[in-house]
């Protein structure tokens, strides 16, 4: 029996959206990708010093986490599916730009924030780097608290670059977006950045050595890249 | 370098600790009302370590009279403001200004000025009727402004450029009223909002000079052009030209903005056929009962210019970049008191409240008055406007270099969070205008205005 053209049309254009989605395409296969988002993320720097403790904030963290496909944050659930003996493998790139890490003194805070620029050598080494390639999670995880792995990478500041490990936590803050939280204790001089000592009035106020280094990054999934026209 | 509380909020405890080394030198007895950054000379053996300049900030400056001059000279003594460009349409002030700022190109038209793209930032120092066209064209073309007050002659005008500074929000505006930025002004600020006055019942402000105010020129066309001070179509008179600076200070103080000003005006010495009056008197009557009298003259010089706050507690004068607290024998000792320097006003004795005042070395006959802040009001204003230049630009190409152009909103709204330096934006500068504008209007009609709250909203 033959079927009117009229009706074969709409037949045909629906196996052929079938057919779309069942066949894995391309992007399910990429990696899934979240990338910084220009809100709701702080790195605060805190240090001592002779006078007082200080505290130092910066509101830009950019960069991306590469997951392998299948990867999905749900605080429910008590593993997470891509871990490979207990390891995630991702891509971690991230850049702080240090001239945007601002003083919260009351009185001149550009004061603190040059002499920091100045001892972490701005104009040649204007971003803090950081790299790392894969997250071990931690366990059990315990379900409707956040993922908490440990990481170690390559942390460049002022132009020299150390293997640092520190714990971070990943929450999925929405559907498409996490937030990656963790903190790390650095030694300035482990990064040829020698602590500041100023005149500030009352005596020399010397920086101590040791600073804490805490941050809270949000990233949002990148939307898959529509397939290739041919 | 901790947390703030509300700037808006004070009381006297945190004003001790807010001044981290007052609250330090109680501990040592002896307390040193001063903000860190100034407490010691520069050339002494314990001097502080120099603050390093911030990047440096191109700039071109329009109008080139003595003012103009005054701001080119200011931007030689900053370490990071070279002058690439200076303007003036009249050929000997345009002479003038190339000798004041030697490497600048000279322009005629503020139009090519705005064209040189190595220019970043604009002083717009014109007379001010000519400051709307102007600050409009160089905000359109990108530069941050500093523009001279009053920002214009009308209200309309002025919220003209309010809004387009509102609009720019990748641009600094800064409105010339060199208080807002002074060190000794932020000092002293939290201290009389901290209650030191008591109850606020009067406040009191001159500005005296005995100066004509007239120019002369060869060119009668030119002469006129300069005296647009005198012509009431194109000044906003002495509370304009002058007294804004004054009102700006107290009602920032105050914390308080008046509701009426009734004004008067003469002109008693200088009547060579100008229609500006040479001497005025406002009343500024705020909703708690409590009045600013603020009075400027071109026909006597004495006293010079000068605000009284006038509390139940204690009174403060402030002159230049020092002030002196006179207390009510019947109000409460503070302890710092003791140690702060005195000084004899006719019968009174003033506690000073500048830095050092308290420092035992500062005591007895040896004792130097000097000020902690050499600059000039106008240094210390420009040097904001540059250090917040240099911010804006750093967060604005930071942000960009890290996430885009594609969404303006998050750049505003990152913008929003930086912590600026201290000084006057576009919202101060309209409120000061308005109070000049209508302090004027009010001074030359002889009568009472109400001061509406739409005056001073966009």
């Amino acid at each position: 029996m033959n079927t009117p053209i009229d009706r074969q049309v709409p037949c045909l254009l629906a196996a052929l959206a079938l057919l779309a989605c069942a066949a894995p395409s391309r992007s399910a296969d990429a990696p899934i990708r979240f990338q910084a988002t220009p809100k709701d993320s702080l790195v605060l720097i805190q240090g001592t010093s002779t006078l007082h403790d200080w505290e130092m904030k910066g509101p830009i963290i950019s960069g991306f986490v590469e997951f392998p496909p299948g990867v999905r944050f749900d605080t429910n659930q008590t593993t997470l599916p891509g871990l490979k003996d207990g390891k995630l493998p991702a891509t971690v790139k991230a850049s702080i730009p240090v001239r945007t890490i601002r003083s919260e003194a009351d009185v001149r805070p550009e004061y603190m924030e040059r002499l920091m620029q100045e001892a972490m050598k701005e104009t040649n080494f204007a971003r803090i780097e950081y790299r790392a390639a894969e997250l071990v999670m931690q366990t059990p995880h315990a379900p409707g608290q956040p993922f908490a792995f440990d990481v170690q990478g390559d942390l460049a500041i002022a132009g020299v670059t150390n293997k640092v490990a520190f714990p971070v936590t990943i929450l999925p803050v929405e559907p498409d977006k996490i937030k990656i939280h963790g903190q790390a204790k650095l030694k300035m001089t482990a990064y040829g950045v020698t602590p500041p000592a100023p005149n500030f009035g009352l005596g020399l106020m010397k920086c101590g050595d040791d600073i804490i280094i805490i941050f809270d990054w949000t990233l949002q999934q990148k939307p898959p890249a529509p397939a290739a026209a041919k | 370098m901790n947390k703030k509380e509300s700037p808006e909020e004070f009381n006297r405890r945190d004003f001790l600790k807010n001044t981290s080394l007052a609250a330090l030198g109680a501990m040592a007895s002896c307390v040193e009302l001063c903000p860190a950054s100034t407490a010691r000379a520069a050339d002494s053996p314990d001097a502080l370590t120099p603050a390093p300049p911030g990047p440096p900030v191109n700039y071109g400056v329009i109008g080139a009279g003595a003012w103009g001059r005054e701001i080119l000279t200011t931007l030689a003594q900053l370490p990071n403001t070279p002058v690439v460009a200076v303007c003036e349409h009249f050929p000997a002030g345009l002479l003038r200004a190339g000798e004041a700022a030697p490497k600048a190109e000279r322009f005629d038209d503020y139009q090519k000025l705005l064209g040189k793209k190595e220019v970043q930032a604009v002083v717009v120092a014109t007379p001010t009727h000519q400051h709307l066209d102007i600050v409009l064209a160089a905000l359109a073309a990108g530069k941050h402004v500093y523009c001279e007050a009053p920002l214009a002659n009308s209200i309309a005008d002025a919220k003209s450029i309010a809004r387009a500074a509102q609009s720019a929000f990748k641009l600094v505006f800064q409105a010339g009223l060199q208080e807002r930025a002074h060190p000794q002004r932020h000092f002293l600020r939290p201290f009389i909002r901290s209650g030191a006055l008591g109850r606020n019942v009067l406040a009191r402000a001159q500005w005296h000079k005995k100066t004509s105010w007239a120019r002369t020129s060869a060119a009668a066309a030119r002469e006129k052009e300069l005296n647009w001070r005198l012509r009431q179509a194109t000044s906003t008179g002495l509370m304009g030209e002058n007294c804004i600076h004054l009102l700006d200070a107290v009602t920032w103080f105050l914390g308080a903005r008046p509701a009426a000003v009734t004004g008067f005006s003469s002109l008693l010495l200088w009547d060579d056929g100008r229609d500006v009056p040479d001497t005025v008197q406002a009343v500024f009557e705020f909703a708690d009962g409590a009045r600013l009298i603020c009075d400027a003259t071109l026909c006597n010089s004495f006293d010079a210019q000068y605000e009284m706050y006038y509390g139940t507690d204690s009174a403060i004068l402030v002159r230049e970049s020092k002030a002196w607290q006179f207390k009510e024998v019947d109000s409460p000792l503070l302890e710092w008191e003791v140690y702060a320097r005195k000084e004899t006003f006719g019968a009174e004795t003033g506690i000073s409240l500048v830095a050092n005042a308290s420092k035992q070395t500062a005591q007895g006959k040896n004792a130097v008055a000097a000020s902690p802040y050499p600059n000039s009001p106008l240094y210390y204003a420009l040097q904001a406007f540059t250090d917040n230049v240099g911010s804006i630009n750093a967060e604005v190409e930071e942000f960009i270099s890290s996430f885009g152009e594609d969404d303006p909103q998050a750049l505003r709204d990152h913008l929003a969070t930086l912590k600026r330096q201290p000084a006057a934006g576009w919202k101060e500068g309209l409120e000061a205008t308005v109070l000049a504008i209508k302090a004027n209007e009010a001074a030359l009609a002889r009568q009472k205005i109400e001061l509406k709250k739409e005056f001073f909203e966009l």
